[in-house]
């Protein structure tokens, strides 16, 4: 069954079309990436199913209900989102910034209970910060606070999960343990999870569809050995490169004018 | 292996509502005694044990001077600095969170400006009269603060998604504005009025007889203080973004809507008790953050609590400093605040927020 639903959506920043006639469906439990070159829409997509947008036309439904219709509270225990990188103004720890999610929760006054604290702990063993928590945040590197937001969105305890870009400013190490990651709640919790990302390669390992955006109203969706194909991305993303395959997962490398002239080339 | 567990459960401790409970006790039995030192101190010597027979109605020959120093003088005024402290203190700490701006101060939205404006129509209109018991000048100076925050909030408050920068601007020049308007009416006034609006300026606190407006003042700047604490799980969240704070189910607007009305209200209050007592919503929730860190379940009542504590300290010294000459308060909370404001914006000055 189709959790979320985005029927004939359209998009414009101050008339300029970002998003326009985009259909989509995604099935529960499912992982999807979603692809495309800057500008084409991604994070405003990302944002319009996060409630942070309102679309100019068309629809987005959630369990069938128009999300526009959903009251805010009750979005956030449907819906938790990474976004990208900002500081706070003061500095709060590991554990009080990630304790905040459950603050949507039903019957929340200014305590966490038992039940939230499990949920906490658990948010921290899965992102593996548990002996971060007394840290402060603006302490801890790029792939540690990237894993205390997502530890955040976790703690929320929704069964739909948005990221944008969560591997930004990642070292490969982290950007492959993220995406264990987020395939791995897909897995053990059936979650359904939307991940904004540049990493191509990573997109067609892991996830079960792929959306690629063009802007002004192109896009692509699909399994990923239907949508990375050479002559897309080259329409896509303007740059040419080769795609192989690693068993029946494609891969693709980009190439530019001097691609090869490298000093190990000679 | 089992002290790197009891480590690990030691770090997940969260605030408990124990722990809050335990601070606000510790807070209160702090104000109090603060509060009993200071009523001792006066230009004027008082002998305990007079008041104390003043208190259980034993007549003497004569009038029973020392308590009716401590009881009709210095025991209002002590009120009275501890309830316009705290609804500063309050007002700040909301304000800094929701404007996410360390530097942000109550008066920041016109308040004051309205306030004096108030003050002064009042006193050149020389409009002794009293409403139900409420002398004129609290009345309108209370009337002028509200109605110059609705119209800042009419004038800068659309910008709530741009991280209400709208509305600091918006703030910013009507307080320019209105304190040029002040600075008119005060040039073309009496010279005996404009040493009362000189006074009502610089924050200054007088014993004030009439006790049902002062426990009236104290009922709604309490609730307001209980109001933001309630809040205070959002305030932690809009100090974040107000979209991180939307995305944990929290209705931005509201909470913008509600914040701002609470800080005005208590803000007015305090300022048509005592006038401009400058620094204290500046410099008490910067204080208490460094001491207890960035958690407003914790540091709403806490500042409340502490800056009631140091404007009653303040008060004291503007009593006994130049006896029997009065100091407007607002002096000694300016002298304090001033050199600490300037620390605040060398160490912070970089990390300002305006907007985004």
């Amino acid at each position: 069954m189709a959790v979320i639903e985005i029927d004939n959506l359209s998009f414009d920043y101050k008339q300029l079309p970002v998003l326009s006639d985009l259909t989509v469906a995604v099935e529960q439990g499912n992982f999807w990436s979603i692809l495309g070159p800057n500008g084409a829409g991604k994070s405003t997509l990302i944002r319009l199913l996060a409630g942070l947008l309102t679309p100019q036309k068309g629809s987005i439904k959630l369990h069938s209900k128009r999300l526009s219709l959903y009251k805010i509270r009750d979005l956030s225990r449907q819906v938790a989102m990474v976004c990208q990188e900002y500081v706070p103004a003061f500095g709060f720890t590991v554990l009080e910034t990630i304790s905040m999610a459950r603050i949507g929760r039903e019957g929340f006054v200014l305590f966490e209970n038992e039940n939230d604290k499990a949920i906490i702990r658990g948010a921290m063993e899965q992102t593996q910060i548990t002996h971060l928590a007394q840290r402060k945040l603006n302490e801890l590197s790029g792939g540690e606070r990237q894993r205390v937001f997502i530890a955040r969105a976790l703690a929320q305890d929704t069964p739909i999960l948005l990221l944008d870009e969560p591997t930004n400013h990642l070292d490969i190490k982290h950007q492959v343990y993220v995406f264990d990651l987020l395939k791995s709640l897909q897995k053990d919790q059936n979650k359904t999870v939307l991940a904004v990302t540049h990493d191509i390669n990573l997109s067609c390992q892991y996830c079960d569809r792929v959306l690629l955006l063009g802007g002004a109203g192109r896009y692509e969706v699909g399994k990923p050995s239907e949508v990375i194909d050479i002559d897309r991305l080259k329409e896509y993303f303007g740059v040419e490169g080769h795609r192989g395959l690693i068993g029946k997962t494609p891969f693709f490398v980009p190439a530019g004018r001097f691609s090869g002239e490298s000093d190990s080339g000679q | 292996m089992s002290l790197a567990a009891g480590e690990i459960q030691l770090s997940m401790k969260t605030l408990t509502s124990g722990t809050m409970w335990r601070y606000i006790i510790v807070s209160i039995a702090g104000l109090l005694a603060t509060a009993v030192i200071c009523s001792l101190l006066g230009s004027e010597k008082v002998h305990f044990s007079r008041v104390w027979d003043g208190v259980f109605g034993q007549i003497e020959e004569g009038f029973n001077q020392d308590y009716i120093i401590y009881v009709q003088f210095r025991l209002p005024r002590i009120f009275l600095a501890g309830i316009v402290g705290a609804a500063l203190a309050c007002a700040g700490t909301v304000l800094q969170a929701i404007l996410r701006n360390p530097l942000a101060d109550p008066y920041l939205l016109g308040i004051s400006s309205g306030a004096g404006l108030g003050t002064m129509l009042a006193v050149i209109g020389g409009l002794g009269a009293t409403v139900l018991g409420i002398s004129s000048i609290t009345l309108l100076s209370f009337a002028c603060a509200l109605g110059t925050v609705w119209m800042v909030w009419l004038l800068g408050g659309r910008g709530y998604k741009s991280g209400m920068a709208g509305l600091l601007l918006a703030g910013v020049v009507v307080n320019a504005f209105l304190s040029a308007v002040i600075m008119f009416l005060n040039s073309i006034a009496a010279a005996s009025q404009v040493q009362t609006t000189i006074f009502w300026l610089m924050g200054n606190i007088t014993a004030i007889e009439n006790t049902s407006l002062l426990w009236l003042s104290a009922g709604i700047v309490a609730m307001g203080i209980g109001v933001c604490t309630r809040f205070s799980v959002w305030l932690n969240l809009i100090s974040f973004s107000p979209e991180e704070a939307r995305l944990s189910g929290v209705n931005v607007r509201w909470l913008y809507q509600g914040c701002f009305a609470v800080s005005a209200l208590i803000t007015s209050v305090a300022v048509s008790l005592s006038g401009l007592v400058g620094f204290v919503g500046l410099i008490v929730p910067h204080g208490v953050r460094l001491l207890i860190g960035p958690d407003h379940r914790l540091l709403i009542p806490i500042s409340a609590l502490a800056g009631a504590a140091f404007v009653i300290v303040a008060d004291t010294v503007a009593r006994i400093v130049v006896p029997p000459a009065v100091m407007p308060v607002g002096v000694v909370t300016a002298l304090a605040g001033g050199p600490f404001f300037l620390y605040l914006l060398v160490r912070f000055g970089k990390k300002l927020h305006f907007g985004d």
